[in-house]
């Protein structure tokens, strides 16, 4: 009977598993093969034929470019490590501002960054795209990354906040009677400590950006500044839609995007600060 | 190796004041420590000393120079702190040495003083690791380590041993009263143990709600305490306080305890008593002693009470019985079995009781 239980649990576990990813799985499996038996009825779950075709063309390895998802990816990659190191600077400053000092409107200015996370960014996408046309700055990359900043720097503040309020302050202290300026202090003692955090918060910053669709699709208009979740609509066309190519793309933006949280998931877990205090 | 000198120093958080007007000379290598309940400044002094809280007002000199504006890093003293608040991302090594990586210092010149040190400390064999892989006592060597290779003109310590457990404070204790008279240095300390202050200090401060009650060597403080405060305040087990009224009869001063104990004023201190009609007497355990004699009558301060708990703890028993609703503790030395409920003789030691004013507090005689 136990073990009949335990099977059954795995049986669940299993199943679940398999719903959840399917998705996926099926993303990648699609990207390797041709278009036309993508289509076919019944599903035909493990491709014929496998096929690179999709992201050579992608590339332009061949000469022809349908898609220039080379430069959606650079355009991805700039936009969303800009804002990135732009945001988490900020956010890391502002999170150590509020984990740190005391100041008038502590509380109300953090409430305000927090309530700032809770507008739909779509509802925003009327009035900055009429903001960045008048301002001349409507499908470029910069009017992206600055939108990303804006979008990030709460949240890198919020999560900044948590791991430096984890650091007891009397390690900034200690260190300021050891004879460091404020500044030496947060750059060779919080800082380091604070590192794992801060670098989870980055990436995180760059996911949201790197994965980003709605605002992205109201401000970029061109190849100058379009991303790669912009640069997917590129496959549908009038009267087709090239399911192979949107994949290839998918699997492109996926594919840094899974390592990254894996880096996360690992660096989430720090006990870094043990042992510096009692214990 | 420098004197610390306080003027009217001041410290407010909006309203509630946390030190008010302290004036205070710390002279050169001295050991001067600073004892009170909790809340009642010591610390924020320190910090104040340090450069790491603000003051409101008053100045701060050392080596005397005005610090008030200097940064913690231009003072020149080492914090130690309760949590010890060790780099974790950094060796033994590494920690010693950093405030004079961060001064620029010469490489072999570090490596000298950090050699220095962790001889001094006993750390030979930890030199590597890293905080989190040290003990308790080990990491507050450490953290003592680390102030001692800047040679700075004081030490501050705050409340260093309150994390250890009764044991390793005791050997600590110790160790950091070696290190002093190694190192000859100036040294503040705050602690809220009193033993921590009795043993250690050259000089004591006991402070209360921001105020200096009273300054002086630990036998000053613990033989003539200023005020009912420090009476209890200093002394394990505290001093025990007891309500008395002076009553007038046949040209003699009477002190009336309760209904039983009436005791006659001593001869010296009756001038001070003539115009009051209440005192407090503050009588500490060892003088309130048990006797074995038939003699209850109250001539020579002798009364019998019945025991309502006896501490038995090897070189003495600590006897509690209670006067006017008040627990008060005797110590008997020479042990010998009391059970609860047993009536006891006990005399109290004239000569050592100190007097009290029952409105100000303060010591009358």
């Amino acid at each position: 009977m136990k073990h009949i239980k335990k099977i059954s649990f795995w049986f669940l576990v299993l199943f679940l598993l398999i719903l959840i990813c399917l998705p996926g799985i099926w993303i990648f499996v699609s990207a390797f093969r041709p278009n036309p038996e993508i289509l076919s009825k019944p599903a035909n779950w493990i491709p014929d034929r496998w096929t690179i075709h999709q992201f050579t063309q992608m590339f332009s390895i061949n000469g022809y470019v349908s898609v220039p998802a080379f430069k959606y990816l650079m355009n991805s990659i700039i936009i969303s490590s800009v804002s990135t190191v732009i945001a988490i600077t900020i956010g890391m400053m502002g999170g150590y501002a509020f984990a740190r000092f005391n100041f008038r409107g502590k509380n109300k200015i953090f409430l305000g960054l927090m309530l700032a996370r809770a507008v739909p960014g779509i509802s925003l996408s009327l009035p900055l795209f009429i903001l960045f046309a008048k301002l001349g700055i409507i499908n470029t990359s910069f009017g992206v990354i600055l939108v990303y900043v804006a979008m990030n720097v709460p949240f890198t503040i919020w999560l900044t906040d948590g791991f430096f309020r984890q650091i007891p302050k009397e390690m900034s202290e200690v260190a300021r009677t050891d004879g460091c300026t404020r500044l030496q202090a947060f750059w060779n003692v919080e800082l380091p400590l604070a590192g794992p955090g801060i670098g989870a918060a980055a990436i995180f910053a760059f996911l949201l950006s790197w994965n980003e669709y709605a605002l992205a699709s109201i401000i970029t208009r061109t190849v100058h500044s379009k991303t790669l979740p912009i640069g997917m609509m590129d496959y549908l066309d009038e009267f087709t839609i090239n399911w192979a190519g949107m994949c290839a793309i998918a699997v492109v933006m996926i594919v840094p995007a899974l390592i990254l949280t894996f880096i996360v998931q690992k660096h989430l877990v720090s006990g870094l600060t043990f042992g510096g205090v009692k214990g | 190796m420098a004197k610390v000198e306080l003027k009217n120093l001041t410290k407010k958080y909006g309203e509630v004041i946390a030190v008010q007007n302290m004036n205070l000379t710390i002279s050169d290598n001295e050991f001067l420590v600073l004892v009170g309940p909790s809340g009642c400044g010591k610390s924020t002094t320190l910090r104040m000393i340090a450069g790491l809280e603000e003051i409101s007002g008053g100045e701060i000199f050392i080596r005397d120079q005005l610090v008030n504006e200097k940064d913690p890093k231009d003072r020149n003293v080492s914090m130690v702190f309760q949590n010890y608040a060790l780099y974790p991302h950094m060796t033994v090594e590494e920690n010693l040495g950093f405030s004079l990586k961060i001064a620029k210092v010469e490489k072999e010149e570090i490596e000298k003083r950090v050699r220095d040190a962790v001889q001094i400390l006993g750390l030979e064999e930890l030199r590597k690791r890293k905080p989190s892989q040290l003990s308790g006592g080990q990491r507050q060597r450490v953290a003592m380590g680390r102030a001692i290779v800047r040679r700075p003109d004081a030490f501050l310590f705050d409340e260093p041993l309150s994390n250890l457990d009764a044991k390793l404070r005791t050997q600590m204790r110790t160790e950091i009263k070696k290190l002093h008279q190694k190192l000859k240095t100036t040294i503040i300390y705050v602690t809220h143990d009193q033993v921590e202050a009795m043993t250690l200090a050259d000089r004591i401060i006991i402070m209360k709600d921001g105020y200096i009650e009273q300054i002086g060597s630990p036998i000053e403080v613990f033989t003539k305490p200023a005020n009912i405060f420090v009476a209890t305040f200093i002394g394990s087990p505290p001093m025990n306080i007891i309500e008395g009224d002076v009553i007038r009869k046949e040209n003699k001063l009477i002190i009336k305890i309760d209904d039983e104990i009436n005791l006659e004023c001593p001869q010296k201190i009756q001038s001070s008593l003539e115009n009051k009609n209440k005192i407090y007497l503050g009588i500490r355990a060892e003088d309130i002693m048990p006797k074995e004699t038939s003699d209850y009558t109250n001539s020579n301060w002798c009364f019998q009470k019945s025991i309502n708990l006896a501490e038995p703890l090897g070189t003495e028993t600590q006897l509690f019985f209670t006067i006017k609703n008040k627990e008060i503790i005797s110590r008997m030395y020479n042990p010998k079995d009391v059970k609860v409920g047993d009536k006891i003789n006990f005399q109290i030691d004239s000569n050592k009781v100190h007097f009290f004013d029952a409105e100000t507090e303060k010591t009358i005689f």
